[in-house]
C-alpha cells in the first residue's frame, strides 16, 4: 500500500488584495513524482513557498506524514523531511561543498566538517553519482548542473522524504537534464516524493506519474499523466481554448520603418544577433533562460554596458550602452522585473505614468499638474484602469493593474517609438492578461514597433507575427505567419537542428 | 597554487599589512626608528583601542549590515567605567559590558521585528547612547582615580604588550578559532552574500543578526571601558570618533559593504596595518595629518580594486594577454 508522505487540505493565501491561493488540496504518495504545472501567477510558487514554511497560509491544514503542522520557517520544513530545490539556488558560493550541504540544517553540531558528517555528505553525493566531487571545493568552481546536485545532495544529507523542485532545468544543459532526470527516478524508487514544479510539457509527460493543474490559485485537476494530452494540460492551465484569449492579429497594416539590428553583441550572454523588427507588428524573441533573449532586449534598452552593435531605429543609430539615451530616442522597456525597475510602488499611479517623461509634463521646468491629470485621466481610460485609482500608491494595485500602467506610459507618448517588453504578463492574472494583448495590439495600430521576450510559448504562438528564436546566445531562425507554432518553437529553443545561423 | 593563494580570503591584508611595513622601514633606511620595540608597543596599543570596534563593526559588516552605534556604546561604557567609580572596577565593568550587550542586542531585534535598516537603528543607537553619556557626565571630564588599575592595564609585557591589548588579541584569536571551526562562521559567511538563500538553506537568520550586534555591543563596551582605566579618565565628547579607523580597518582587513566577504583575523590585520602607520610615521617624525592622507590613499586604491569595472577591465586584460 502507498503511504501519503505529504498533503494540503483546503490552503488559501492572499497577499493585500491579491488572492493567490484559494482553497487548494492535494496529496503526495511516496515513491510518486507529481508534476504541478500552471501558468505564471497560477499559485505554484506561493504553495511551494507554504510548504516551506516561508509563507504562512490565511486557512488550511498541512499533514506531514498524517499529522497536521503548522510549518514555521525552512529550518523547520526540513525538520519535517520537506525539501526545496528553488529556481535561485540557496547555496552560499563561497563556501565549500562540504560547508553548503550542512548549512543552516537543524542538526548540524557546531562543529561539523570532521568524521561523521563529512562521510554523510559524501554518502549523498555519492548516491547521486557524483564521485567526482571534491568535498572541500568551494561551490563558485561548479557549473550549474552541479550545482544543483549539491543541493540535492543537501537535502538527502538531511534525510528529506519529499523533495520540492521548482523549474528545475530552466538552466540545465541536455546532457545535465538527462542525469537530473536519472537521479530523480532513482529517488522514486527509494520511496521520496517528489513534487516537480515545470513549464515544460515535454518533461512532465516524461518523468511524472501524476500531474496537478493549478489556475489563477485555484486547483483545477489532479490525474494520472498519461491521462493527459498536451493540448488537454494546457486547455486547463489556461481555462480557455488557446484561442479565446488573444485578440486577432492586424490585418495587412505594413508600415515603414522598425529595428533593424545588426551584430548586436552582450559578451557572454547574446553573440552577433542580427534581426528586424518592423513597425506595427509585435516581433517575439524566443528562448529560454540563459539564451540571451531578454538580455537583447536590455541591450536595446540600453541597460547593458557591455553590448556592442549596430541598431538602427527607423533608419537613426541608436547609442547603446545608455538607458536615458534609448528612452530619448523613444525606445522604452518593460522590466520583467517590475517591483525594481518598473515602478516606483510608494508613488502615486499618476506619478508612475509620467515619472518616465516629466519633461512633457513641464512649463519652463515646473511640472504643469493640470495638464497630468489630464493626461493621467485619459490614459487611464485607455489602458483599462479605474480613473479613482490614479492618486492611489502603485503598491496597492494588482499585478495586471501595475502592468497596465507601465504599458500607460508608451501611450502618454505623444510619438509612438519603440517599446522593448520582457515577460509582459508576468504576475498578471488571465483576466488581465486579455486586456495586455489588446493594448499591445492597439500600440502596433498607433505605430509603435513591439519587441517581446517571455518564457511562455503559448504568449509567443498567441501574440507575435514574427518570431525569432534563440539558443545559447546565437539565432536559431526565423518564423512567420504559418511557421509560428508550438513545436517547431520549442524545438528550436531547446533542440535545434546544428546550422549555423551567422553563416 | 599560486591562484589559490591569491583567492585566500587573508592575503591581501596580509599583503597590505606587509608592503606598508616594508615602505616605513625603507624610509627609515636602517635607523632603527621605526623596527623597535617602541613602535611595536605603540601599535598594539592602537590594536588595543580599535580592534574590538572593528571586529563588531565588521562582523555586522559580514552579513550586510551597518553597526555606527558602536562610537556611542564605545563612549557610553568609557563612561560608565568611571560613572560608577574606581572603587568597585568589577561592577563598573560588568555595568559597562551589560549596558553594551543591551543596546546592541535590543537593536539587534528591532532591526529583526520591524524590518528596518541597520543603518537608521544604529544611528539612533549612537545619538541615544552618546546623549545618556553627555547627560549621565553632565558633559563633565569624569577622573578615573584607581591607579592600581590604570597601572595594570597599561603595564608592558614582554616589550610590546599590554593587559590591554593582550585582551583584545586574546578575544580576536577566539573569535577567529570559532568562526574558522564551527557552523557559525559559515553562517554568517552565507548569511552575507544571500540572505534568501541562507533563509532557504534553513540558517536561523534573525537569530545572527542579533546575536552579532549584541557581540558587536560587547566588544565596543570593552574597548570603551578598558580605555577609561587605560586613560585613567572619561568624557563623553572624547570618545566617540571610532568609527571612521574601525570601518576603514574593516575594509582594509578584505570586509565587503556588499557582505559575505572577509575573516576575523583579516580585520586584525587591517587594524595592525592602521597602527603600524601610526606608529611608524610617528616614529619616522612626520606630521600627524601624514597618517590620514596615507589611509586615505590606500583605501581608495582598495576600493577602486574592488569596482566592478576594473575587476570587469582586469578580467579583459587577462583574456587579451
Amino acid at each position: 500500500m502507498t503511504q501519503t508522505l505529504v498533503s494540503l487540505e483546503g490552503v488559501s493565501k492572499a497577499f493585500g488584495p491579491i488572492v493567490a491561493l484559494r482553497d487548494v488540496s492535494l496529496a503526495v504518495d511516496a515513491g510518486e513524482i507529481r508534476g504541478l504545472c500552471g501558468e505564471n501567477g497560477a499559485g505554484k510558487s506561493t504553495l511551494m513557498k507554504v510548504l516551506m514554511g516561508l509563507v504562512r497560509p490565511d486557512s488550511g491544514v498541512i499533514r506531514i506524514g498524517g499529522e497536521a503542522r503548522a510549518i514555521r520557517n525552512p529550518r523547520h520544513a526540513q525538520s519535517l523531511g520537506l525539501g526545496l530545490v528553488a529556481q535561485e539556488l540557496s547555496l552560499a558560493p563561497r563556501l565549500s561543498i562540504v560547508d553548503n550541504i550542512w548549512l543552516g540544517g537543524e542538526a548540524t553540531p557546531l562543529i561539523y566538517r570532521m568524521g561523521k558528517l563529512r562521510a554523510r555528505a559524501r554518502a549523498a553525493l555519492d548516491a547521486l553519482g557524483a564521485q567526482d566531487l571534491d568535498l572541500d571545493q568551494p561551490v563558485l568552481d561548479l557549473p550549474i548542473g552541479q550545482r544543483q546536485i549539491v543541493e540535492i545532495a543537501r537535502l538527502l544529507a538531511r534525510d528529506a522524504r519529499v523533495l520540492i523542485l521548482d523549474e528545475p532545468t530552466a538552466t540545465l544543459s541536455d546532457v545535465e537534464i538527462e542525469r537530473l532526470m536519472g537521479i530523480l527516478q532513482g529517488l522514486r524508487a527509494h520511496g521520496h516524493a517528489i513534487i516537480y514544479i515545470s513549464h515544460r510539457l515535454g518533461e512532465v509527460f516524461d518523468l511524472c506519474d501524476s500531474v496537478t493543474v493549478l489556475r489563477n490559485g485555484a486547483h483545477v485537476s489532479t490525474g494520472p499523466a498519461a491521462d493527459q494530452t498536451r493540448e488537454s494540460l494546457i486547455e486547463a492551465m489556461l481555462g480557455r481554448s488557446f484561442g479565446d484569449m488573444y485578440p486577432p492579429r492586424g490585418q495587412g497594416v505594413t508600415q515603414e520603418g522598425g529595428v533593424a539590428i545588426k551584430g548586436l553583441t552582450v559578451p557572454g550572454a547574446v553573440q552577433n544577433l542580427s534581426l528586424f523588427a518592423p513597425k506595427g507588428r509585435i516581433t517575439a524573441i524566443a528562448g529560454q533562460i540563459g539564451s540571451g533573449a531578454s538580455l537583447a532586449n536590455r541591450a536595446l534598452a540600453g541597460l547593458e554596458p557591455a553590448a556592442r552593435g549596430a541598431v538602427l531605429v527607423d533608419g537613426k543609430a541608436l547609442t547603446l550602452g545608455s538607458a536615458p539615451a534609448s528612452a530619448a530616442d523613444n525606445v522604452l522597456f518593460v522590466s520583467d522585473d517590475r517591483a525594481v525597475e518598473g515602478l516606483f510602488p510608494d508613488l502615486s499611479c499618476l506619478d508612475n505614468l509620467i515619472a518616465a517623461d516629466l519633461r512633457a509634463h513641464a512649463v519652463a521646468g515646473v511640472l504643469y499638474w493640470a495638464r497630468a491629470r489630464a493626461l493621467g485621466a485619459r490614459i487611464a481610460r485607455q489602458v483599462g484602469l479605474n480613473e479613482a485609482r490614479l492618486p492611489s500608491r502603485a503598491s496597492t494595485l494588482s499585478g495586471g493593474n501595475q502592468q497596465k500602467l507601465l504599458f500607460g506610459r508608451a501611450l502618454a507618448r505623444a510619438t509612438p517609438g519603440v517599446l522593448l517588453m520582457n515577460e509582459p504578463t508576468r504576475g498578471v492574472d488571465v483576466g488581465a492578461r486579455a486586456d495586455i494583448y489588446r493594448l499591445m495590439r492597439d500600440l502596433c495600430a498607433r505605430g509603435w514597433t513591439l519587441i517581446m521576450t517571455t518564457s511562455e510559448l503559448e504568449e509567443v504562438v498567441g501574440m507575435a507575427d514574427l518570431v525569432y528564436t534563440m539558443y545559447r546566445g546565437r539565432l536559431v531562425a526565423r518564423r512567420e505567419g504559418g511557421e509560428i507554432e508550438l513545436t517547431a518553437i520549442l524545438a528550436d529553443i531547446t533542440h535545434p537542428v546544428a546550422k549555423d545561423a551567422a553563416a | 597554487m599560486f591562484k589559490s593563494l591569491r583567492a585566500h580570503p587573508l592575503a591581501r591584508p596580509l599583503a597590505i599589512f606587509l608592503g606598508c611595513f616594508a615602505l616605513l622601514a625603507l624610509a627609515d633606511r636602517g635607523a632603527g626608528n621605526v623596527l623597535s620595540s617602541a613602535t611595536a608597543f605603540s601599535m598594539l596599543e592602537t590594536f588595543a583601542t580599535g580592534a574590538l570596534v572593528a571586529l563588531g563593526l565588521g562582523l555586522a559588516m559580514m552579513i550586510r549590515e551597518f553597526d555606527l552605534s558602536v562610537a556611542g556604546v564605545f563612549s557610553l561604557a568609557g563612561c560608565l567605567m568611571a560613572l560608577i567609580g574606581p572603587e568597585d572596577p568589577r561592577l563598573a565593568f560588568a555595568a559597562a559590558l551589560a549596558a553594551g550587550v543591551l543596546v546592541g542586542a535590543a537593536q539587534g531585534l528591532i532591526i529583526v521585528r520591524l524590518r528596518l535598516s541597520s543603518v537608521g537603528v544604529t544611528l539612533g543607537g549612537l545619538l541615544t547612547c552618546v546623549g545618556l553619556a553627555y547627560v549621565l557626565t553632565e558633559n563633565r571630564s569624569l577622573p578615573y582615580d584607581n591607579l592600581e588599575a590604570t597601572m595594570a592595564v597599561t603595564r608592558r609585557l614582554w616589550g610590546v604588550f599590554s593587559l590591554r591589548s593582550l585582551v583584545s588579541v586574546a578575544i580576536v584569536a577566539l573569535v577567529a578559532i570559532v568562526f574558522g571551526a564551527t557552523r557559525w562562521g559559515r553562517e554568517v559567511i552565507a548569511m552575507g552574500s544571500d540572505r534568501r538563500a541562507a533563509t532557504t538553506a534553513g540558517v536561523p537568520v534573525a537569530g545572527l543578526l542579533v546575536a552579532i550586534f549584541a557581540f558587536s555591543g560587547f566588544c565596543a563596551a570593552l574597548s570603551g571601558a578598558m580605555l577609561t582605566m587605560a586613560l585613567a579618565t572619561a568624557a563623553a565628547s572624547g570618545l566617540s570618533d571610532v568609527i571612521p579607523p574601525a570601518a576603514a580597518a574593516a575594509i582594509l582587513g578584505g570586509v565587503s559593504l556588499a557582505g559575505g566577504t572577509g575573516r576575523p583575523l583579516g580585520i586584525a590585520l587591517g587594524v595592525l596595518t592602521l597602527g603600524l602607520l601610526r606608529a611608524g610615521l610617528n616614529a619616522l617624525g612626520a606630521p600627524p595629518f601624514i597618517n590620514d592622507v596615507a589611509l586615505g590613499a590606500i583605501l581608495l586604491a582598495v576600493g577602486v580594486l574592488d569596482g566592478p569595472e576594473i575587476a570587469r577591465r582586469l578580467a579583459a586584460f587577462g583574456g587579451r594577454g
